[in-house]
């Protein structure tokens, strides 16, 4: 090896020492208070160098015990808390409760009001991943373009949400039985309009991040989990879908109306980082795709709710595991009646609680700067893995 | 507040068998030597109940055998049946096969111990720190059962019936004493500075569980489980005052087993006259808050809707005039 310095003058071969060196593991505490975890999440990593070689994550800061408070308010009380658990999915999370409690109580819900709680549940679904590209964008460092160019599109979606239900996060609008009030006159022709500007939003982010090379520096073989240990782990939503399993709950065991609609399932191949953003843009279209077919076969006018409610809900006794398909994955609400007013257990199983727990195998031997971004993958809401 | 009878659930599994052919079936044929009570649940799943001791076998055989294929544990908890003890519950789901199922077992209320099933599923390892810190279940072969959610130190179960909540539980005239003494206040800093010695032998401090001694241990377990005993005790009597009718507050307390209720938590359900004076005791100059007026009963609207608008025009200014008083009292005049 020859090496030629800036005058030209040639330096003789380097000699190369080789030595053991004692290198000493270091522990890195992270969080909770720390902008990379997305909430108050903690984990200690252990590095040897750049590279991590343990982590140890610590959850539960922001644990209410919101299973307890159910069990101790009457079915429909209990309702306003499945707000605070996944805030930016909280039209989904309402939809399991409500549904949970009408299946166990045999409630039948009219048609019209199916149909504006999938519509909203779906907007949700655009919104929540709109807020994972903009976060997602400021781990990876595309600090302000993406977080504003996807929080304009969001705000589109709050903006109809608002004109619904008078809220932009805490909506509280889904009903036992139905929905609280009917949405405004130009719900349908609002809802267009926000998807027209949406659809322009999607191709935007598609520009911006996806054939960027940084970005797919940053992303590509990051994180990779094969679809076994992903399934081993219970993880589900559009991380699954990522390891290459078509697991979505609104075709494998379809709920709702979702039978009257036709779209595709988005699948990876590796698993990794890349393939998750990718999924997820995708699932974006897809929505899209359903809330167009949704508006077209809507019912303009019909009751949100039955003739006959009870004023208070007994159901007899009886259990019921509800799933469906949130932004995050499979929401569950585990809801046993012991025939009173109030029910026995309400469990909430939580997506991002179980695709946080494969966070651990995913690190593991790769960069420091690399386990921020597979965090920042998983779309993690504190307030859900907690409850 | 309404009362919670005590549970009759799923005493009748006979009623709801679910369709020969189902999945019941299916385990039955896999594993011939385990009993399962099969039921349909309300939302259409097949519930098997098992032996606690067959659960390990239970799932590692559902998961690896080919008719069931069920890799998916997607769910795991437990509910607190209180005299009839704890019932475990799995989701299980087969992604291949599309099929789900709900695997149950009873166990003991005190004592409760069931083998892990880590080794099956990565998921349960988190799934099993929660439900034994929350419901005091015992996994063996669990790899880290260090608590999750609730912080590392605490030795309690919330989840259980027993378990208070506050301040519900406290409406109902439960003690809560049980959470207020596991936090101290503070002791004001300068005395602290003064003589740290004297203040931190005067004011047992908090240790971490790793750094007590084994006695030391001992004690604060004794001590845990003496509140826990107690708390559970009161609630006890208060369940069955409110079963027979009782008034909450009325009933008799079991002699020596709790302290005397803390003036807040008593006379909540006691009149509204009495509460008033007793929950602002902090500041002894003021003067005692004016009773609340006798308030109007408002008539049913069919029958005498002019009546009606007249008592709640009422109640409103009574209400006025009340929150004026209170206004003009906090002033201090």
């Amino acid at each position: 090896m020859v090496q030629q310095t800036f005058e030209g003058e040639v330096l003789t071969e380097p000699v190369v020492v080789e030595r053991e060196f004692e290198t000493v593991d270091m522990n890195i505490n992270i969080g909770p208070q720390h902008p990379a975890t997305h909430g108050v999440f903690r984990m200690v990593l252990t590095v040897d160098g750049e590279i991590v070689k343990d982590a140890i994550p610590y959850i539960g800061y922001m644990h209410r015990g919101g299973e307890k408070l159910s069990e101790n308010l009457d079915y429909r009380g209990a309702l306003g808390y499945q707000d605070r658990t996944d805030y930016l999915a909280a039209f989904n999370s309402e939809w399991v409760y409500v549904n949970a409690v009408e299946r166990l109580a045999g409630i039948e819900i009219p048609e019209r009001a199916e149909y504006v709680r999938l519509i909203l549940a779906e907007f949700n679904r655009l919104l929540s991943h709109f807020m994972f590209m903009g976060a997602f964008g400021t781990d990876v460092g595309y600090f302000g373009t993406a977080f504003t160019w996807t929080f304009k599109e969001r705000e589109r979606i709050q903006d109809l949400f608002e004109a619904v239900c008078g809220d932009r996060i805490m909506y509280n609008y889904f009903r036992v039985g139905g929905l609280a009030w009917q949405p405004h006159e130009t719900f349908v022709e609002d809802s267009h309009w926000v998807l027209d500007q949406v659809e322009v939003g999607i191709g935007d982010i598609d520009d911006l991040m996806t054939n960027n090379e940084v970005f797919v520096a940053r992303c590509r073989d990051v994180g990779a989990m094969s679809a076994e240990d992903a399934i081993s782990f219970g993880v589900t939503g559009p991380m699954l879908r990522a390891s290459g399993v078509p697991f979505d709950l609104r075709v494998d065991e379809p709920y709702s109306i979702y039978d009257r609609f036709h779209w595709e399932i988005p699948v990876g191949e590796r698993g990794d980082v890349y393939d998750r953003y990718l999924v997820r843009l995708e699932e974006m279209r897809q929505s899209v795709t359903i809330l167009r077919q949704a508006l077209d076969q809507m019912p303009t006018s019909g009751p949100i709710e039955p003739e006959r409610m009870p004023a208070r809900l007994r159901p007899a006794p009886g259990e019921i595991y509800m799933r469906q398909e949130n932004p995050r994955g499979e929401y569950g609400i585990y809801m046993v009646s012991d025939g009173t007013d109030k029910p026995w257990r309400v469990k909430m199983r939580s997506p991002c609680f179980h695709n946080l727990s494969s966070l651990k195998p995913q690190v593991i031997n790769t960069y420091l700067a690399d386990a921020v971004v597979a965090l920042g993958s998983i779309d993690i809401v504190l307030c859900e893995v907690d409850r | 507040m309404t009362s919670r009878r005590t549970p009759t659930a799923p005493e009748e599994p006979s009623s709801n068998e679910p369709p020969p052919g189902s999945i019941a079936d299916t385990y039955r044929e896999v594993m011939p030597l385990v009993s399962f009570d099969a039921a349909m649940t309300k939302g259409d799943d097949v519930a098997l109940t098992i032996p606690s001791d067959a659960i390990h076998e239970v799932l590692e055989r559902g998961r690896d055998d080919e008719r069931l294929q069920m890799n998916l544990l997607r769910n795991q908890t437990a509910v607190d049946w209180e005299e009839r003890g704890l019932e475990i519950v799995y989701h299980l789901y087969s992604i291949p096969l599309r099929q789900a199922v709900t695997i149950k077992s009873w166990l003991p209320s005190e004592g409760a111990v069931v083998e892990s099933v880590t080794d099956i599923y990565a998921m349960a390892d988190w799934a099993e720190r929660e439900c034994r810190e929350m419901f005091g279940i015992e996994f063996i072969g669990h790899p880290d059962p260090r608590n999750l959610l609730l912080d590392e130190d605490l030795d309690i179960h919330p989840l259980r019936k027993s378990h208070p909540l506050a301040p519900i539980e406290m409406e109902q005239g439960v003690d809560v004493e049980f959470f207020t003494k596991q936090h101290p206040p503070p002791e004001p800093a300068e005395e602290e500075a003064a003589e740290p010695e004297a203040a931190a032998a005067a004011a047992p401090e908090r240790k971490r569980l790793e750094d007590m001694t084994e006695e030391e241990r001992e004690q604060r377990r004794a001590e845990q489980a003496e509140r826990v005993a107690r708390a559970r005790e009161l609630a006890a009597v208060r369940r069955a005052e409110r079963l027979a009718g009782a008034p909450p507050a009325g009933g008799p307390r079991p002699e020596g087993a709790a302290p005397p209720p803390r003036p807040a938590a008593a006379p909540a359900a006691a009149p509204a006259a009495e509460a008033a004076p007793a929950s602002a005791p902090a500041r002894d100059d003021r003067p005692p808050a004016p009773p609340p007026p006798e308030l109007p009963t408002i008539p049913d609207a069919e029958e005498d809707p002019e009546g009606r608008a007249a008592a709640q025009a009422e109640r409103v200014r009574l209400g006025r005039e009340l929150a004026a008083a209170r206004r003009a009292q906090l002033r201090g005049g």
